[in-house]
């Protein structure tokens, strides 16, 4: 190492450590870290979640995250290396010494190297001091170790730097410009976040993880099974791709520099070699400033005499109008040939056509990209870039004319001051508008590409409009502070403090949008029921917020700086003077407006409705655990009919509701005490209960418990007569109820119908939130061993077995629906009556919906049975609605034949808006979101088909659920969940065929393991799941499908349909997953029996993988193959921590062979597939097999857990090759 | 015409830029010489609307200029002293957006002025090239001509002729030369020829004080009889310099020429000669530095 390297290098590091850019980043990022580490208001890629503050993984996860945003800062360490001498001029100083351009440029690059990595210790920093904090919650802080923090840098920061330092260094020296340099960082993200975008699907993830220059994929891949247990203690292993990817991106980062260094020129004029570097310096500014114009001399005496036109001149106020509209123009036309603005136009078309073209939904199946979704994508992806823009371009026009010293030519014009400010606020404008307009044009052309050709260019207008609004207000804002600041920096700096208060803001639950500047209810749109009724607050708040825009424009008029004058005493004189004539009337009409407006919002969303702010929200649920969990084994008189006038008001939001439940005392001695739960918005107009004999009444949670003056008398019944009316008056701030909507209400009896029972789904579920109301950890369900509990199902607690009719009310044009058969439908006046009566008991579960739909009818076997089936769907959506009824046809078929007969004589599905997105079965009567297969494009035979899924699933409800009901203990939702996944599943291959299974197993187990890692409190076993969803369906399709799969699919049907016949219709004690295990140890054969403890009992997980296959061709022309696996058996306690288990299993192997399909796409054929018993790590099989291999491996159809599906199968070579 | 009274200014670092400077300026044109910190570029963009003096007014025919800066710039031209262009833009389309910029409204009027202005400053030739391709001499005339949009009856030239060449600037204060008589016009420079050359009227500016005002033939007649020259030798120049009231030094051949301010004959071998402008303005500056040194030695 040379002594001119040192000294290079040694200055190169003095400029950095003194420079405040280096201080100022370091500090902000070290800020950053430490802020996600203590606290949950700031996030950095993903939440912590559940797992200890400084978990390795969590040191990982922000440095990983940190160290790419920080490429914005390290590249102006590196570019600046490379360009600083050129700039200064001070390389001809250099270049004129006695020193090796190797010298010169490695130690420029290693000091600004050393720099950028010193500012990622500072961020490491951030976290080491973070974990110190007193406020932390010590059982979420674990040891400090130097461990994660060096792997942290080491394997993903520095070759990170190295990479990216190399690739944008090459590029500065190259292009010797600033702009191409970061153009070139911009077009670098938008190819790394399409890519990543691309490859995001489970199917594609090997390749991500190579492609990925910042490693996050390859350490994603790692780890995205880990369980909290691990996240906390463990480090992904340096080994396999993660070791390759690093040495491939450094690799190329090296290689980037040394071609960098080779080509690098001392002088600097144009470069001399490449087509790159030569296209480069085109694009470049220095080009044109190198190539002067030519010189024209001043020719004294040949020139015409002096003498110029006159010309009128004209200062009335119509001319400064269209002095504005000239400037409006000049103003907008430069921004939009602007380069940044360009490139973020160009780089949001990248990034929302990427994001828009590989929207897959569940499955990997795509839906119709229909505008609402395309909107969805708007803001997700594109809309981002709005906020640089704004902040961006109000900091550029506001010092357009100082910055090119230009002003005081302008300044000097005869040009009313109004004019500079409104015209670069409209330019502003129209920017936004453009690139809005672009986001539109972008997206049509995704819909156009994919073959979607309902356009709505109204609705992209309504939509976008309705986005822009914020940005329009924030624009005067960003001006208002860069006039004010008077500073471009500090106004920048203002502009960002502003963003972030907001996020803080919200995290602190200030979430009243009357301080929050430009802030309005949330929005969704759905094609059902269009913006709705979130109009109406959205025109106020942004109307309130207008006005208080008009003060900041005043403001800036007032404060605008004309000519050189920054002292703030005399910028106030000179406001003084100005604060007159239509800026004190438009301050007067925005003041007044503000404020009424304002008064008229506080009415509406304090007054007309309550303002409950998110952590009020907590505090009601811990409220509600505290003083009534008391009450959860009360025995009560129960519900045993109910009947219902329900009255739905659309459009004007309001539903009148006139029931009568019949209550029965069903326990063996007299009962007096009713405990009755009511939504607290409920309005009770009567209730059948005297007020004398209410004992106690809690109006916030909505508890009111009454003493009958009789007793109940075992098995005697009573009357509990209700009127109620739920109205949505105004608009809220926020959690606006979409239940009640002009086109789609659903609803649910749980919601305002009165509960006699305490809900245990009302508790709050974190862990570290109930620790910070002082709660003991959750007990989510109670004890399998607990038989009190199952006097109830896990659906009701104060119903069993219900007689059911309602009458429901619309409005003219929509249909009203609840669960029952249509008895009679009339019209009064200008509504619409329906008459539903059921005609068996059900569970105390129903629904009311109304919608303007379309209505397709069938039936099945209309021989036999004569089933109806009817979906009720919003006309634009008849995409699926035949799979819908074909699915439910099917089932029918398969439940029928091998469960029980089906109990009722109609199946409806309806739409409902896309507010929530999921379908639930009710008695004969399933509503399905708008967003979950009514939009699904599963055209392509090849996708995943989950209409006809989802759809399955549902109807299997009406077996598991309202047949079988599991008692509300653990393992209560398998026996209704779990099963009709299974349920589904079956019909599902007996439709696709055994391959399609595997592709969606694959998901299953995908989303099993991912599942366990966001675990909150601990991972249960599948009989004993507490309502985790991961467990009940995804892990529930994983186990029956092994299950039927071991023991074949008859003999588990069989199992089923008896278990059916034992409990379906039960009263309590409820069933629960014992008595089902029970059955299925009598039909599993005894040398399987340890098959239902790995599935049903433990957490049990496999670690397979094939090593070598090879093949030999015998001489009888079949081939012989040997393949060598290796196996493992883990089970893993409820936090993750595993240990080994001996292993005794049968376990698939199987040799594949490939064919030419019908459409000349190549298909895998099975040559061998049978269960070998296995237990020893490490087995060798011959095989011999008829055609010629091409894969071979264990378990290769993925059907037990294991956290590498992908090695479980391998490529068959030929044997000495 | 214009009229300035009692004009003060003292920036918020504590530098007194303006010290109750008052001047008239009749029409025609003014030259205001001083060095570099004088105070002239405050002057300038006081009168210029740009800048709030602390106390003091300004009256430009009929118009009190701090109260009604609007109607000042309808009749102002100014050309900064060290002004920017947008650099990407042709040299005709900035003058015409200036134009319209300073009230003319008639495009087919507007596009007669820019062709006589561009014609008459010789950019016509390169009216289409941007502007950031222009030398500093070609960027001085696009500033002269955007100042003479709309005839205007102050202009205002700041520091016009710094880093032109001398051909160069010859021709440009020619050009101002040849504005109409009736317009008053302020040239700030602290070159002494530019104003020896052009100006009927002037006055020198130091230390935000105004030192002399007058005609140049007037105020040179002040100091009829009181400047002497000689040759020196370098050694002999420090003593000199202590001795004398050096004016200003000069080389000549390798010899240094030395003008010196005495009432009387210094003798020494020192001879008489007619002073010039260059005289007054050094022995302005002198006395100005003299007036600073007793005041804060007090």
């Amino acid at each position: 190492m040379s002594r001119n390297f040192r000294e290079i290098f040694r200055f190169e590091l003095k400029q950095t450590f003194t420079s405040p850019l280096f201080w100022g980043t370091g500090l902000f990022f070290g800020l950053m870290t430490f802020g996600a580490v203590t606290s949950d208001s700031v996030s950095i890629g993903g939440g912590i979640g559940n797992v200890q503050r400084n978990a390795p993984f969590v040191i990982l996860q922000l440095l990983s995250v940190m160290s790419v945003i920080a490429i914005f800062v390290t590249t102006a360490f590196v570019a600046g290396a490379a360009l600083r001498d050129f700039e200064r001029g001070t390389h001809e100083l250099f270049f004129s010494k006695p020193m090796a351009k190797l010298d010169y440029l490695g130690g420029r690059f290693a000091g600004s190297l050393v720099a950028s990595t010193g500012v990622m210790v500072l961020c490491s920093l951030g976290i080491l001091i973070g974990s110190y904090m007193p406020w932390l919650d010590a059982e979420r802080i674990g040891p400090t170790l130097a461990g994660p923090y060096l792997f942290a840098l080491g394997v993903l920061v520095i070759p990170n730097l190295l990479l990216t330092g190399a690739l944008f260094f090459a590029l500065a020296a190259a292009s010797r410009s600033w702009l191409v340099t970061y153009v070139g960082v911009v077009v670098f993200f938008a190819g790394f976040f399409v890519a990543s975008l691309l490859l995001a699907d489970v199917e594609h993830q090997t390749l991500g993880a190579w492609l990925d220059p910042f490693g996050a994929s390859a350490v994603n891949l790692a780890t995205r099974y880990w369980t909290v247990a691990e996240k906390n203690t463990a480090l992904p292993p340096l080994s396999g791709l993660l070791l390759w990817n690093r040495l491939l991106w450094s690799g190329v980062g090296l290689g980037v520099l040394a071609l960098s260094f080779a080509t690098f020129r001392t002088s600097a004029g144009a470069p001399t070699y490449g087509a790159l570097g030569r296209l480069l310096w085109r694009l470049s500014w220095r080009r044109k400033k190198a190539e002067e114009a030519p010189e024209v001399p001043l020719e004294g005496r040949d020139l015409p005499p002096f003498a110029i036109p006159p010309a009128t001149r004209d200062f009335s106020s119509r001319r400064s109008r269209s002095l504005f509209f000239h400037a409006l123009r000049r103003e907008t036309i430069g921004v939009w040939k602007s380069i940044p603005f360009v490139v973020m136009v160009a780089f949001g078309m990248f990034n929302l056509a990427g994001s828009a073209a590989v929207r897959f939904e569940r499955f990997g199946t795509k839906v119709y990209p229909v505008t609402a979704l395309m909107l969805d994508n708007i803001e997700g992806s594109f809309v981002f870039l709005l906020v640089i823009i704004v902040t961006l371009y109000a900091g550029e026009l506001v010092w357009r004319e100082r910055s090119l010293k230009v002003a005081e030519v302008t300044d000097a014009m005869p040009v009313p001051t109004w004019v500079p400010l409104l015209s670069k606020i409209g330019a502003l404008w129209i920017v936004i508008l453009t690139f809005l307009t672009v986001g539109a044009l972008t997206a049509m052309g995704v819909q156009l590409s994919q073959g979607f050709i309902h356009l709505e260019p109204a609705l992209y207008a309504k939509g976008l409009g309705i986005v822009a609004v914020r940005f329009l207000l924030a624009a005067v804002l960003a001006v208002f502070f860069q006039v004010l600041c008077n500073q471009k920096f500090v106004g920048y700096l203002a502009m960002i403090l502003f963003l972030i208060s907001q996020t803080v803001l919200a995290s602190m639950n200030f979430d009243h949008r009357l301080y929050r500047f430009a802030d309005s209810p949330t929005m969704t749109y759905s094609d059902m029921n269009g913006y709705g009724h979130f109009l109406e607050g959205f025109a106020w708040f942004n109307l309130y917020w207008a006005c208080f825009a008009a003060l900041l424009v005043v403001g800036a008029a007032l404060f605008w700086v004309r000519g050189s004058e920054s002292v703030w005493r005399l910028r106030l004189r000179q406001a003084k003077a100005r604060f007159r004539g239509p800026w004190r009337a438009l301050a007067a009409a925005g003041l007044v407006g503000w404020v009424a407006i304002g008064g008229w919002i506080f009415w509406n969303t304090n007054v007309l409705n309550a303002y409950v702010p998110t952590d009020e929200l907590e505090h009601r649920q811990a409220d509600y655990e505290k003083q009534y969990r008391k009450y959860k084994s009360l025995v009560a008189p129960r519900i045993v009919d109910a009947e219902a006038n329900v009255d739905i008001f659309p459009h004007e939001r309001r539903v009148e509701i006139a029931g009568r439940y019949i209550l029965k005392n069903k326990s063996n001695r007299p009962e007096s005490t009713i405990h009755l739960q009511l939504d607290p918005r409920v309005k009770v107009r009567r209730l059948s209960l005297d007020p004398k004999w209410r004992t106690h009444f809690d109006q916030r949670l909505g508890y009111s418990i009454y003493e009958l003056p009789t007793p109940l008398a075992p098995g005697a019944t009573m009357d509990l007569a209700f009127e109620l009316t739920v109205e949505e008056k105004g608009f809220v701030n926020q959690n606006s109820n979409t239940s009640l909507v002009d086109n789609g209400t659903f609803f649910n009896n749980g919601q305002y119908f009165p509960a006699l029972a305490y809900d245990e789904g009302r508790q709050l579920q974190d862990r570290n939130d109930r620790r910070k109301y002082g709660l003991p950890p959750v007990e989510r369900m109670a004890k399998l061993e607990d038989q009190n509990a199952r006097r109830n199902n896990y659906l009701s607690g104060d119903a069993d077995w219900i007689s059911f009719r309602t009458t429901v009310s619309t409005s003219a044009d929509q249909i009203a629906l609840a669960p029952g058969y249509l008895k009679r439908e009339w019209r009064e006046g200008n509504r619409r009556y329906f008459r539903y009566e059921m005609d068996r008991p059900i569970l105390n579960f129903v629904s009311f919906l109304s919608a303007r739909w379309a209505v397709k009818k069938d039936v099945w076997h209309p021989d036999r049975e004569n089933v109806a089936i009817e979906v009720y769907y919003d006309p634009a959506h008849a995409y699926n609605v035949d799979r819908m009824i074909d699915s439910a046809k099917k089932s029918l078929d398969y439940f029928t034949a091998h469960f029980s007969p089906y109990q009722h004589h109609q199946v409806r599905i309806l739409e409902f808006p896309r507010y929530a997105s999921f379908a639930q079965s009710f008695p004969n009567t399933i509503p399905y979101s708008e967003s979950i297969g009514f939009i699904a494009d599963v055209r392509d035979r090849e996708d995943i088909d989950y209409v006809f899924y989802v759809t399955a699933h549902e109807v299997a409800h009406q077996w598991w659920g309202h047949q079988v009901i599991g008692g509300a203990v653990q393992g209560g939702t398998m026996l209704s969940e779990s099963l009709a996944q299974y349920s589904a599943l079956m019909v599902m291959q007996k439709e696709y065929g055994k391959e399609k299974m595997r592709r969606f197993l694959k998901y299953e187990l995908d989303q099993y393991l991912q599942g366990r890692g966001g675990e909150l409190v601990e991972e249960m076993p599948l009989m004993r799941v507490e309502n985790q969803p991961y467990i009940h369906y995804r892990k529930g399709s994983l186990v029956f499908y092994a299950l039927q799969d071991a023991i074949g699919e008859e003999t588990l049907n069989r199992a089923l349909s008896r278990y059916i016949g034992e409990v379906a219709y039960q009263e309590p004690p409820y069933t629960y997953t014992p008595d089902l295990l029970k059955i299925l140890r009598e039909v599993t054969p005894a040398g399987e029996q340890g098959l239902l403890a790995d599935l049903f009992e433990t957490i049990t997980l496999y670690d397979l993988r094939a090593t070598t296959a090879t093949w030999t061709r015998r001489a009888d022309g079949k081939y012989r193959v040997k393949l060598e696996v290796e196996a493992k058996k883990l089970r893993a306690d409820g936090r993750g921590v595993e240990s080994t288990l001996p292993l005794d299993d049968s376990i698939d192997v199987g040799v594949f062979g490939s064919r030419q399909g019908k459409d000349g796409k190549k298909e895998e054929t099975v040559l061998y597939l049978a269960k070998h018993r296995i237990n020893r790590e490490k087995t060798t099989f011959e095989l011999v097999v008829d055609g010629k291999p091409s894969e071979a491996g264990i378990d290769p159809l993925n059907k037990l857990v294991d956290r590498t599906s992908d090695d479980n199968r391998m490529k068959v070579t030929e044997a000495g090759t | 015409m214009l009229s300035i009274r009692n004009l003060s200014k003292t920036y918020g670092n504590g530098v007194r830029a303006l010290v109750d400077v008052s001047l008239e300026v009749p029409a025609g044109m003014f030259g205001l010489l001083g060095p570099n910190g004088a105070g002239k570029s405050t002057l300038m963009r006081t009168l210029a609307t740009l800048q709030e003096p602390d106390s003091g007014t300004i009256r430009f025919d009929g118009i009190d200029v701090l109260s009604d800066k609007q109607a000042l710039r309808q009749v102002l031209g100014y050309l900064p002293q060290d002004f920017g262009v947008y650099p990407k833009v042709s040299a005709e389309t900035l003058l015409d957006h200036f134009a319209v910029l300073k009230g003319l409204a008639n495009g087919r009027e507007r596009r007669a002025v820019v062709k006589a202005l561009l014609e008459r400053t010789n950019l016509w030739a390169v009216k289409d090239q941007k502007l950031g391709t222009f030398s500093g001499g070609m960027r001085q005339r696009f500033g002269i001509a955007q100042a003479l949009i709309g005839e205007p009856k102050l202009v205002i030239v700041d520091e016009p002729t710094a880093g032109l060449d001398p051909e160069e600037r010859n021709r440009f204060l020619n050009l101002l030369a040849e504005i109409g008589e009736n317009v008053v016009i302020i040239l700030s420079t602290h070159i002494v020829a530019d104003v020896t050359d052009l100006c009927p009227r002037m006055a020198i500016l130091a230390g935000g004080e105004l030192q002399v005002s007058g005609e140049p033939r007037q105020v040179i007649a002040g100091l009829e009889g009181q400047i002497w020259w000689k040759t020196v030798t370098r050694p002999e120049l420090a003593r000199y310099e202590t001795e004398f009231e050096v004016l200003s030094r000069r080389l000549a051949a390798g010899r240094t020429v030395i003008h010196v301010w005495s009432e009387s004959d210094p003798g020494e071998g020192f001879e008489g000669i007619a002073p010039d402008l260059e005289d007054v303005y050094f022995h302005a500056l002198r006395q100005a530095g003299r007036r600073a040194e007793t005041a804060l030695a007090a």
